[in-house]
């Protein structure tokens, strides 16, 4: 597992968030540890298109337990889980 | 009878004292300590200043000492006004100063990242988390100091059941957000007639799904402490992700449950649902917007055993009519009814001859009459003067009835059905949304010349947003610039999704901007 694969999944779902999800929200900046609920960046149906997104972009499957508070909170946090799939 | 709120509290607390009364974030609390905190609370109110009448903000993310502070207020006298703690700072320091609020319950990061004109307004502020310890003590008092209060009784305060009890704001087709005015009687009646309707019982276990601004909230906190059952509270990082809402219902053994119908959706699509992991469900009541009835029937068929209730009604009435599913005529059914009055509640649709609808098949704007419609609008006389009129239809005594701007249909069997808006009121995720307000804040923005909001029908949500926007030909505007510009005007649920720019927007004959055709531009899109 290289450092430069890492920096390249962080950088994808930041710049997703940023763009799509957080930007509708009025939100420029936010920092990769923070929570996405909490700022609300992330509504009912955002959940959903980051979903769709990590695994049309990564080719992972996210099952639907996956959906979590826990593996969604953060950027840090769904690069964590994006990396447990495609390391196998 | 109770003919005020908090009479709820002192019963249930009497009866069933060391039963949790609320649940929220893995903290609970029992009726008696929830009894004694809200004294406490009010003492410290009245004490600092607080009369009859006053609007007392609560402002933080929901937990046990939201529903403290609720019957606090009430408890000192006062009026509640349930802040969006999502809200943009520049919404929340409007409502503020337009409902004269003084004083504030909140945790200490939501009071700091208020401006510093709606800082100096107020009188002071109750802090619930960590007492700040900061020498800055005189406009904060921290919730430690509750325990200098007396717990066994609330202060002295004549109230009668024509007193407010609590403010709503809704989105305000002017720009800005109204405050629906609510009393006690407003909320007993419906409270009430929940209590009778549900059968709820001290052996209940309610969720709450909506936000306390948001007034399918009083359902799950007052009839819930009404029966002497517990109330779950459930918060952001439950409600947002389905399969968690899910294992919540299972393992809180929730036994009733009320959320506007997307979060069910969701929870169809996502949490596969199954009737022996939720056995405790009895009663689902769904509200404030449309339930699509391909997913109703999904629902009806996978919880066979659970009682399935539309209920409709505006804040300013609270619920108003109900219908109960039923499983023998719902395979035939394509609409799903708003059904009939609730008792102790009148409506009737008035037509365009401004008669009332009496034969079936016919359809007019929906009218409410009781003791559930409110006084009107904070601070707003216009308003309130158009929406809630003196009843034209009987001349024996004045009162007051609502007009819903609600088209519905008469049927058959007695059911009304609804039909759609008479205005630009629309509904998303069972907000109440005015495309003017939006309108306003797309304006407000130097770069923009001209400005529509349509609604784009969604299966799940109701509507989405999208913004057609003429710019200064001058200027680079960029939608997500723009969508910063509304973030701190309106909540993050009205900021348009979609935004297109154009040079010119299309005119009618009159010279206003032609929002059927671009609303017809805007088709639905197909959700995946």
């Amino acid at each position: 597992m290289s450092t430069a694969r890492e920096v390249t999944i962080k950088d994808q779902v930041r710049e997703f968030i940023r763009e799509e999800l957080a930007s509708a929200k009025g939100i420029s900046s936010f920092r990769d540890d923070e929570s996405l609920m909490d700022n609300g960046i992330i509504d009912s149906l955002g959940v959903f298109r980051l979903v769709t997104f990590l695994e049309e972009t990564f080719g992972v499957r996210v099952g639907d337990e996956e959906i979590s508070a826990e593996r969604l909170q953060s950027v840090d946090t769904i690069e964590r889980l994006v990396l447990s799939k495609t390391k196998k | 009878m109770a003919y005020i709120l908090q009479q709820l509290l002192t019963r249930s607390a009497a009866r069933f004292p060391e039963k949790t009364a609320v649940w929220a974030r893995g903290a609970t609390i029992s009726y008696r300590e929830l009894e004694e905190k809200s004294n406490q609370l009010a003492h410290l109110l009245r004490q600092r200043g607080v009369n009859k009448g006053d609007r007392i903000g609560l402002f933080f993310p929901k937990c046990v000492e939201s529903v403290v502070a609720m019957f606090a207020v009430l408890k000192a006298g006062a009026v509640y006004v349930p802040l969006d703690p999502q809200s943009p700072v520049e919404r929340v320091g409007y409502i503020i100063s337009n409902c004269g609020i003084k004083v504030l319950i909140t945790k200490d990061e939501k009071r700091r990242a208020l401006d510093a004109s709606t800082l100096q307004s107020l009188d002071f502020c109750v802090v619930v988390d960590q007492p700040a310890a900061s020498g800055n003590g005189t406009g904060l008092v921290p919730w430690t100091m509750l325990a200098d209060f007396p717990g066994s009784h609330p202060p002295q305060v004549t109230l009668t059941e024509t007193d407010l009890a609590y403010i709503l704001y809704t989105s305000g087709s002017t720009g800005r957000p109204k405050g629906v005015m609510l009393s006690h009687q407003n909320a007993l009646t419906f409270v009430e007639w929940c209590a009778a309707k549900f059968q709820i019982s001290h052996e209940d276990r309610l969720s709450n799904h909506a936000p306390l601004h948001f007034d399918l909230s009083v359902f799950d906190v007052y009839n819930a402490i009404e029966a002497g059952a517990t109330v779950y509270l459930a918060t952001e990082e439950i409600v947002l992700f389905p399969t968690t809402l899910a294992a919540f219902i299972e393992t809180q053994k929730i036994t009733v449950w009320y959320s506007v119908p997307s979060a069910l959706v969701l929870l169809l699509l996502h949490a596969d649902i199954k009737a022996e992991k939720l056995r405790c469900l009895r009663t689902i009541l769904f509200a404030g917007e449309i339930f699509p009835m391909k997913y109703l029937k999904q629902l009806a068929g996978l919880l066979p055993d659970v009682e399935l209730y539309n209920l409709y009604g505006p804040t300013e009435t609270n619920v108003c009519t109900y219908f109960k599913v039923d499983r023998g005529r719902l395979a035939g059914m394509d609409k799903l009814p708003i059904g009939v009055a609730c008792e102790n509640t009148e409506v009737f649709a008035v037509d365009d001859q401004d008669q009332i609808v009496t034969h079936a098949g016919a359809s007019g704007e929906l009218y409410v009459r009781g003791s559930c419609v409110t006084y009107g609008y904070w601070a707003d006389a216009e308003k309130t003067k158009k929406m809630v009129i003196p009843n034209r239809f009987q001349d024996n005594f004045q009162e007051n009835i609502y007009r819903t701007g609600d088209l519905v249909t008469l049927a058959e069997d007695g059911n009304y059905y609804f039909l759609g808006r008479r205005d630009s009121m629309i509904k998303s995720r069972g907000y109440r949304i005015e495309l003017g307000e939006i309108e306003s804040a797309l304006l407000s923005h130097p770069d923009v010349r001209e400005a529509v909001a349509v609604a784009i029908p969604d299966e799940i949500v109701g509507n989405r947003i999208k913004a057609i926007v003429a710019p200064d030909q001058s200027r680079s505007l960029k939608a997500a610039d723009l969508q910063q510009h509304c973030a701190s005007r309106i909540p993050k649920y009205m900021i348009p999704e979609l935004i297109e720019f154009r040079t010119t927007l299309p005119k009618t004959s009159t010279g206003k901007v032609d929002r059927v055709e671009l609303s017809r531009d805007s088709q639905p899109s197909i959700v995946s």
